[in-house]
């Protein structure tokens, strides 16, 4: 039995999550039995996922293959848990099981109703299983398939606080990310043309011989990549749908809209771009370069604008725009240590970006203030809360010791290595950007008089969730051990062995 | 709700015909056009051309929201549970034949193995999921 489990881990993580979703309307009403099964569900998955971690290490990056239905390469649907799948899994699994217990005790107080709570956990099981299977699928179409789970999830959460602001905000983003949808399907269209595969292997080795004779077409389909995906993904232009949605969902879907959904379709982007097109190729279309430079916009015009930002939730919106960059830019700087960076960075602002916009949702709640400038003394009345933003807030600055510090560390050796000295000084700008709407906030909280409100810490849930993820930061910045191993190990397998 | 006399008997009558023709198109995916979710849609408009006729309530009656959250639950669920076989005896999830499941003469009905069954609960899901969005757009107040 144990064996029969070890061997199809990697369809247990994409389904299991899938599985409890689909049983948890029948008994809505009852939250205790709701919550704990999604609890225990993502505390199974992120201990799966660590061993399916540990068996990728210890085979030295090997890929573990796994055939639906037993059906092999170019027929079925394969799931590979190589690096990078290994690494996006533990990202989600991580992210999400503090996430779930914060969501357990703060629910009740930003979404109305026993049954809408069950329908908000029925679209957060589904978004983290398409996340685990945007990581672990090596098949063009189902790709597709989990990024309309993930949106029409997402789009669901956004709007699950029941304010006009977020019908609104949900139908901006369902028109945009479904437009987006429609570019990808495009995309993985004129690329099976060419290639006539789907299988992401066999469309790369396909394609790598016949480019030359469809330069148009590859070009299209590149393009349309680029953008159905940069939708979804908020990268720089096409970013306008986020700081509404981000902002007005209920705090747990924005920490996991900000912190995994959007890194899910850059996976996804990753492996179309590195996997099938390859870095050759993306040379010739000078993909490189546009990548880098929407990426050193996206960092400055997103920080420029979370500075004007009064609204705390609103600012950390914005704020994920300006990430978005980094990774984009790590992405194409096209050397091991930039993409290394590019992926720790995926992982730490993962975390980072739940801690800040869980820490927000929990002051909020707690005070009924959203102003950052109403906020006058709240770390003396709730200590824990906004000690764990300050620790965020350290971690996004990217001071040593904290996890953002190692993804922009790698970031900045690999633009030097790259020989753009406008990209390094732009990461540095991008981090003291950073602090200016960051460190006001603490500031607001901590060194001005306290009101005579009786404002009190949240629930132990919340401050259980919020302590996890603030260890995670810090650990993530003193002993990144495996998990940049894995992410050095999935930028190699992406630059080198193509 | 109509009043139309001849309407309503047509729907009584019709309705199993066109409930079995669903089922056909179910069951018959992998042969013919069609499939789960064509077989499930026409399953599910059987019920909503019969909460055209008789009106919301009689509809509602007919197929409270309790059983349609149950089958839209276990529909799924069912999928899931039929793509555990494969498991259960050893192999990937979704074995079909692989898993020694009969897929009988090609061509013919039985010729799908697991497909079929799958298509069932697929369709179940799919019907209804239709008749909820029918359902919930006519409760809605404008």
């Amino acid at each position: 039995m144990t064996a029969a489990i070890r061997a199809n881990l990697p369809v247990f993580a994409v389904i299991a999550p899938l599985f409890v979703a689909f049983v948890l309307p029948t008994f809505a009403r009852r939250t205790r039995l709701v919550e704990g099964l999604v609890i225990f569900v993502q505390a199974v998955g992120l201990w799966g996922t660590a061993y399916l971690a540990r068996l990728v290490l210890a085979q030295g990056g090997l890929p573990i293959i796994y055939e639906v239905g037993g059906w092999s390469a170019p027929w079925g649907i394969e799931l590979v848990v190589g690096n990078l799948g290994a690494f996006f899994l533990l990202v989600v699994a991580g992210v999400s099981l503090p996430v779930a217990i914060y969501a357990s005790g703060n629910l009740a107080k930003e979404v109305e109703g026993a049954r809408r709570r069950a329908w908000f956990y029925v679209l957060y099981l589904l978004l983290g299983g398409a996340l685990a299977g945007m990581s672990i699928t090596n098949d063009l179409f189902n790709v597709f398939v989990l990024v309309e789970v993930a949106t029409l999830s997402c789009c669901g959460l956004v709007s699950a606080s029941q304010e006009p602001s977020g019908a609104e905000a949900a139908f901006n983003y369902l028109i945009l990310a479904t437009l987006g949808s429609g570019m990808i399907l495009g995309g993985i269209g004129f690329l099976y043309i060419v290639t006539g595969h789907l299988n992401m292997g066999f469309a790369a080795r396909a394609l790598a011989t016949v480019w030359q004779d469809y330069p148009h077409v590859v070009w299209m389909a590149i393009s349309f990549f680029m953008v159905g995906f940069g939708v979804k993904a908020a990268f720089f232009p096409l970013h306008i749908w986020l700081p509404d949605a981000h902002s007005v969902a209920p705090s747990p879907a924005s920490a996991v809209l900000s912190g995994l959904a959007v890194k899910g379709y850059i996976i996804c982007l990753m492996k179309v771009l590195f996997h099938v097109v390859g870095p050759e190729l993306m040379q010739v279309f000078s993909l490189n370069r546009l990548l880098v430079l929407l990426g050193m916009v996206a960092i400055l015009i997103g920080s420029i604008l979370a500075l004007g930002q009064d609204e705390l939730k609103r600012r950390l919106a914005f704020s994920t725009v300006a990430q978005i960059g980094y990774i984009f830019l790590g992405m194409g700087l096209l050397n091991v240590k930039g993409m290394t960076g590019a992926l720790f960075h995926i992982a730490s602002h993962g975390i980072i970006k739940s801690a800040l916009f869980l820490a927000a949702g929990a002051v909020i709640t707690q005070t009924g203030k959203e102003r950052v400038s109403e906020l006058a003394g709240v770390g003396k009345k709730m200590p824990i809360t906004m000690g764990v933003f300050t620790i965020a807030s350290l971690g996004l600055v990217g001071i040593p010791l904290f996890s953002g510090f190692v993804g922009k560390w790698y970031m900045l050796l690999g633009s030097l290595g790259a020989g753009d000295y406008l990209a390094a000084a732009v990461i540095v700008a991008g981090s003291v950007l950073c602090a200016g709407y960051l460190f006001p906030v603490i500031r607001v909280a901590y060194f001005e008089p306290a009101p005579a409100d009786d404002w009190q810490e949240p629930g132990v849930r919340q401050r259980l969730a919020l302590i996890l993820l603030a260890m995670g930061i810090f650990v993530l910045g003193t002993i990144p051990g495996p998990l940049l191993e894995l992410a050095l190990a999935a930028a190699t397998d992406f630059l080198v062995f193509n | 709700m109509m009043k139309d006399f001849v309407l309503k008997r047509i729907v009584i009558v019709l309705l199993p015909f066109i409930q079995m023709y669903g089922l056909y198109v179910i069951f018959h995916g992998h042969v013919s056009p069609g499939g789960s979710f064509a077989g499930g849609m026409i399953l599910g408009l059987g019920f909503v051309a019969f909460a055209t006729v008789f009106g919301l309530d009689r509809g509602r009656q007919m197929l409270p929201e309790k059983v349609t959250t149950l089958t839209e639950s276990y529909g799924t669920l069912w999928y899931g549970i039929m793509g555990m076989i494969g498991i259960f005896k050893g192999f990937p999830f979704l074995a079909n034949k692989l898993a020694g499941i009969d897929v009988g003469v090609p061509g013919t009905l039985t010729s799908g193995g697991l497909i079929s069954w799958i298509g069932l609960g697929v369709g179940i899901r799919v019907a209804s999921t239709i008749t909820t969005l029918f359902f919930t757009m006519m409760e809605e107040k404008p």
